[in-house]
Order: C-alpha cells, then sequence, then structure tokens
C-alpha cells in the first residue's frame, strides 16, 4: 500500500519552472533513492513533501487523504519527518532531551506546567531498550559514538511515530565512517517499517540501501524502478540525458 | 568501588567547595569576618549583582550576551525616583508626585521594554548582539546624562521613596549566625528560586539550552528561536531594572554614572559560577555561587585592609584562577564521562 501519492506536483518559482507534473509513490515500509543533477528539483520535491513550500499545481495523499502543508509543523505532526545531516543533535544535552526536546512530557504543579523528568528518563530508557541499543538516557550527546547519536534520532523518529522519514543528501559532508553510520540508520528504519525517501548524488550510497530508484532531470520524473532492476551506469545516464526515460 | 557519578556531581559543585575554602581562609585572615554583620553585608552586597547575574545567566545560556545591563539599571533607577520626587534643587526629579508603586511599574516595565527593543534589533534586524547591546549601553548611560544633565536626582527623606528603601535596604527579620536578612536577599533569593525552575523544570529552559547548544537544530525541530531571544533579553531588562529598584532604595542619591563598570563584575560572577560563554552550558546553582563567592571576596578584601591598589589586581587574578579550575573542571568531566562509557 502506498503511504504517500505524488500527483502531478508542478512547482514554479517566478518565471523557472522548479518540477513539471511529478507523480510518484511511496510504499509503506520502502527506501525510495531520488537523484537527480544539482537543480533537477530533488531538493524542492523533498521540501514540498515536508510542508516548507506549497505546490504550484497538483495534489498530494497521505494514507489515502488529500493534504496540505502550510508549515513544517503541519507535516511533522502527520508523521512526515526530516532528518538532518547533524541529525539535529543538541550536543550538550542529555540523550533524553534531545529525544524529548519540544515534546516533554509535562505535570501540572498548580498553574504551573513543569517537566517531568522521571518520566522522560523512563520512557527514554524504554525506546532504547526497543531499539536495543546500551546509550543511557542520562549521557550527554557531547560524549557519544556515532551508533549512540544515530539511536538518538531514531528514538526521537519513534517516538514521533513517524510514518515517512526524508532525508536531504544525508551524506554529503561527512566522512566515510558517518556514511557508514547513516546507511546503517536507513536500513534501522526501514526495519521498524518507516517509509524513506533519500537525496544524494553518490551513486554507491543510494545503490546501498534503497528499494526504489526515481530520477528528476529538469523537473521532470525520467526514471522510477526498482533499484535492482537497474544499474549505476543506468542512473548516471539518466542524469546526464544520455538516456530519455527509463 | 568509586562511583563515577559522584565524581560528577563533586566535579559539577566544585563553586562551592572553593567559596567554602575562600571563607575559611578569610575567617584566619580577619577577626570581625565571621560577625553577623559581616555575613550580612556579604549577602546585601550579592543580593543586585545577584538578580542582574541571574538576567544574564538566560542570555547566555541561549548564546548571547548582553552588555547593556548595567545601563538598565542605572536608568532603571532614575527614572523609578525622579518620576516621584520634586523639580528643583536638592531634589533634581521632574515634579510629577508620581504613586511611588506605579513608579515602580513605570521603572520594571522599562526595564523590559528595553530588552524587548535589544532584542528586536538583535533578531529582525540581523545584527550581532555584541554590538547591539553594547550600543545600547552607551545609549542608555548618555540618555541618564542627557536627561539629568549630571544632576543627582534624590529620594533622600522622602516618605515617596520608601518603597524603595523598602527593597534596598529594610531588615526583614533576623537569622542567628547570618545577622539580619534584608528584604533585597529574600528577594533575590526568590528571583532565583524561581529562575531556577524556568531554566530547569520548564520547557523555556530546555528550549534556551537547545538554541545555546545548536541552533540550527533547535530551529529544526520547531522551537521559535528569534522569539525565544527576544523573551530571554526582555528578561534580562526587567531583572536589570530590579536590581536597580534594589540599588535605588540602597543609595537614595541616584548619580548618572549608577552602575557605571558593573557588567564586568556580573559577566565574572556568570563564568565563576561555570556558565559558558559559548552558551548552553551553566545553571543558577553555579550563578550563585559564582555572585556569592565574588562578594565574599570583596568584603573579606575590605576587612583585610587590601590597598584599592591592588583590589583590582586580586579582583582579576581570581576571575583568571577561577576560569583555570573552570577549564580544568570541564576537561576532568569529559575525561571521566569516556572512563564511564569505556568501563561499559
Amino acid at each position: 500500500m502506498a503511504i504517500l501519492n505524488l500527483k502531478n506536483i508542478s512547482k514554479n518559482f517566478g518565471a523557472i519552472v522548479a518540477l513539471d507534473g511529478v507523480s510518484l509513490d511511496l510504499k509503506e515500509g520502502e527506501v525510495l533513492g531520488l537523484m537527480g543533477d544539482n537543480g533537477a528539483g530533488k531538493s524542492t520535491l523533498i521540501k514540498i513533501i515536508a510542508g516548507n513550500f506549497k505546490q504550484s499545481d497538483g495534489e498530494m495523499f497521505f494514507e489515502d487523504q488529500n493534504i496540505e502543508f502550510n508549515k513544517p509543523m503541519d507535516a511533522r505532526n502527520k508523521g512526515i519527518e526530516v532528518v538532518y545531516q547533524d541529525l539535529a543533535l543538541c550536543d550538550n544535552l542529555t540523550a533524553a532531551s534531545n529525544i524529548f526536546l519540544t515534546r516533554e512530557p509535562k505535570k501540572k504543579i498548580g498553574p504551573f506546567e513543569l517537566i517531568d523528568y522521571k518520566k522522560m528518563f523512563e520512557k527514554a530508557k524504554q525506546l532504547f531498550a526497543e531499539l536495543k541499543s546500551e546509550t543511557l538516557p542520562n549521557e550527554t550527546v557531547r560524549m557519544m559514538s556515532g551508533g549512540q547519536r544515530q539511536a538518538v534520532a531514531l528514538a526521537r523518529t519513534k517516538l514521533s511515530k513517524a510514518k515517512v522519514v526524508l532525508l536531504d543528501e544525508p551524506t554529503a559532508a561527512i566522512s566515510v565512517r558517518q556514511v557508514a553510520e547513516v546507511l546503517e540508520l536507513i536500513r534501522q528504519l526501514k526495519k521498524q517499517g518507516i517509509s524513506v525517501v533519500i537525496i544524494s548524488h553518490r551513486m554507491p550510497d543510494v545503490f546501498a540501501v534503497s528499494d526504489r530508484i526515481a530520477v528528476l532531470r529538469r523537473g521532470k520524473l525520467v526514471a522510477n524502478k526498482l533499484a535492482k532492476n537497474s544499474s549505476p551506469e543506468e542512473v548516471t545516464a539518466l542524469i546526464t540525458g544520455a538516456i530519455e526515460t527509463a | 568501588m568509586f562511583s563515577y557519578n559522584r565524581l560528577l556531581f563533586l566535579i559539577d559543585h566544585l563553586i562551592w567547595g572553593i567559596l567554602v575554602l575562600v571563607f575559611v581562609f578569610f575567617i584566619f585572615q580577619s577577626e570581625y569576618f565571621l560577625t553577623e554583620r559581616n555575613i550580612s553585608n556579604i549577602l546585601t552586597a550579592a543580593a543586585v549583582l545577584g538578580v542582574l547575574v541571574a538576567g544574564q545567566t538566560f542570555v547566555l545560556i541561549s548564546g548571547n550576551f548582553d552588555l547593556s545591563t548595567e545601563s538598565t539599571l542605572g536608568l532603571a533607577a532614575l527614572v523609578g525616583i525622579w518620576l516621584i520626587v520634586p523639580a528643583g534643587p536638592t531634589t533634581f526629579g521632574g515634579g510629577i508626585y508620581m504613586n511611588p508603586y506605579l513608579s515602580i511599574i513605570c521603572s520594571l516595565s522599562m526595564g523590559a521594554l528595553i530588552g524587548y527593543i535589544i532584542g528586536c534589533l538583535i533578531t529582525y534586524g540581523n545584527m550581532h548582539n555584541f554590538i547591539v547591546t553594547l550600543a545600547a549601553l552607551l545609549v542608555i548611560r548618555g540618555l541618564m546624562m542627557a536627561f539629568t544633565e549630571g544632576a543627582p536626582v534624590s529620594g533622600f527623606n522622602n516618605p515617596s521613596a520608601d518603597v524603595f528603601y523598602w527593597l534596598g535596604h529594610e531588615k526583614a527579620f533576623k537569622v542567628p549566625g547570618l545577622g539580619k536578612i534584608s528584604v533585597a536577599v529574600l528577594a533575590t533569593g526568590l528571583v532565583y528560586i524561581v529562575c531556577h525552575l524556568i531554566l530547569k523544570h520548564h520547557k523555556f529552559g530546555r528550549e534556551l539550552y537547545a538554541i545555546g547548544g545548536n541552533r540550527d537544530a533547535a530551529e529544526a525541530l520547531g522551537i521559535n528561536v528569534n522569539r525565544r531571544i527576544r523573551q530571554v533579553y526582555m528578561l534580562s531588562g526587567l531583572l536589570a531594572a530590579l536590581g536597580g529598584w534594589m540599588l535605588a532604595g540602597r543609595v537614595v542619591s541616584i548619580q548618572s554614572n549608577l552602575g557605571e563598570t558593573f557588567i564586568f563584575t556580573v559577566f565574572a560572577g556568570a563564568v565563576i559560577g561555570g556558565v559558558s560563554l559559548q552558551g548552553g552550558r551553566g545553571t543558577m546553582l553555579g550563578a550563585l555561587g559564582g555572585v556569592l563567592l565574588l562578594s565574599t571576596i570583596d568584603r573579606g578584601l575590605n576587612l583585610m585592609q587590601v590597598s584599592v591598589f591592588w583590589i583590582k589586581v586580586i579582583q582579576g587574578s581570581v576571575i583568571l584562577v577561577a576560569m583555570l579550575i573552570d577549564a580544568q573542571r570541564v576537561r576532568l568531566k569529559e575525561l571521566s564521562i569516556i572512563a564511564t562509557s569505556e568501563k561499559k
């Protein structure tokens, strides 16, 4: 079943056409690699899904419901989460604080709402146990290994019950070791039944984790096929325009 | 077996150990140090500094600076008294004879408004907080001077100024061993309890740490960073005006240089208390420890009759030594965290 359907999505910034009638489905628990050259419209498409931009034309369906996002918070509330390159972690805070940032459990004392630390740490401990991670909720993120940082980011998506996770160039500016960690994070998300869209122009990374590859060229969708039926050579040709469509 | 958690706790609360050491040192140096009168003096001196440091702690944790608070303090005190006393020589007021309670509300709101304007200049004007608050420091001080033309505004012997005197000078009750506790000390204590709750136990405080730690991440998670920054400056301005109210009650006659160069001590107090200038690190309790340490040293040196020429040298050295200890503290903490995680 498709969790997200895009129907004829177009976006223009003034006279510039960034997206031209893109139709794309994302299935449950699927990893979709979105590829294309600079300026092909990948980031624009992701930003429309994440609620940063509104499409100029076309419709979006999430779990068969027609949806319209005015701001990123709307998308988050639906269960569409963006994971950033640095995992958007605050190094100075504990693991639990990072997971619950902006969604802390609260207890009422008179007219005041205070953070319920006990509940927060217990829930964090439970999330880490579910992820089979040995990360401690009260540990500061600064001193964590890459794997532990990822566990924190994963716990955050688990907490928000995210159904779709978007990664925009997650491996562009990081070390080889960190790339391996991000790819592992994507596999972990998939294992949890979460659908993932990854944007990248690093061919090996995309092929390492994707089930399906979609290629954009000058705002148009020129290919949408299973990764096992394609090859890096074919995708390169599609990106550059050596092959028209596939 | 030795517990690393206990070690971490000790490292985090090192400031209190230093405070005790300094305290004991002065007891041996001066027979007058451990008198009720002196302890009461230390606490009263810490009161005004304390509220300013509390405000600065919020600003620093969010990763910003507020250099302007000493001027805001001066202007708030000046306006508060000016509104209630007669015009003309000896008092140099506005001759408005405002109700003193109303004048305090005016002066506190003015402090908050100044902070809000600074916050707007930084967030909407896209300017660096250091420059904006430096400019505000000069502009507000200049306004004070232009406004009074250098004449001291005096509430001396004026019954309307009693409200100021109450907060600045009145003794609330006597505690055996600590001497008479003034209203100012009580008020500052209350300020610290409330600020501690906000910083540690309220969403607002958590968000400030997040902004100071990783601004982009905070923004990505939906925290309205610019709005929080405006609120932080407002809080800082409000607390500075509260400090002005206290100081106005203590000195009664407001000179246009009231509070000048105070900002150095404010930063010293916060930093000695373990509040990071890089943002994202520090606690209200630590800041309070820094404030108490500074005022203890100040009174102690006074009682030892150290020459004024050397007091500044000693104060500067104390700040350096405290920073050195703090830097080691942070290093030690990270080392012990590594040690704990390797044990697993």
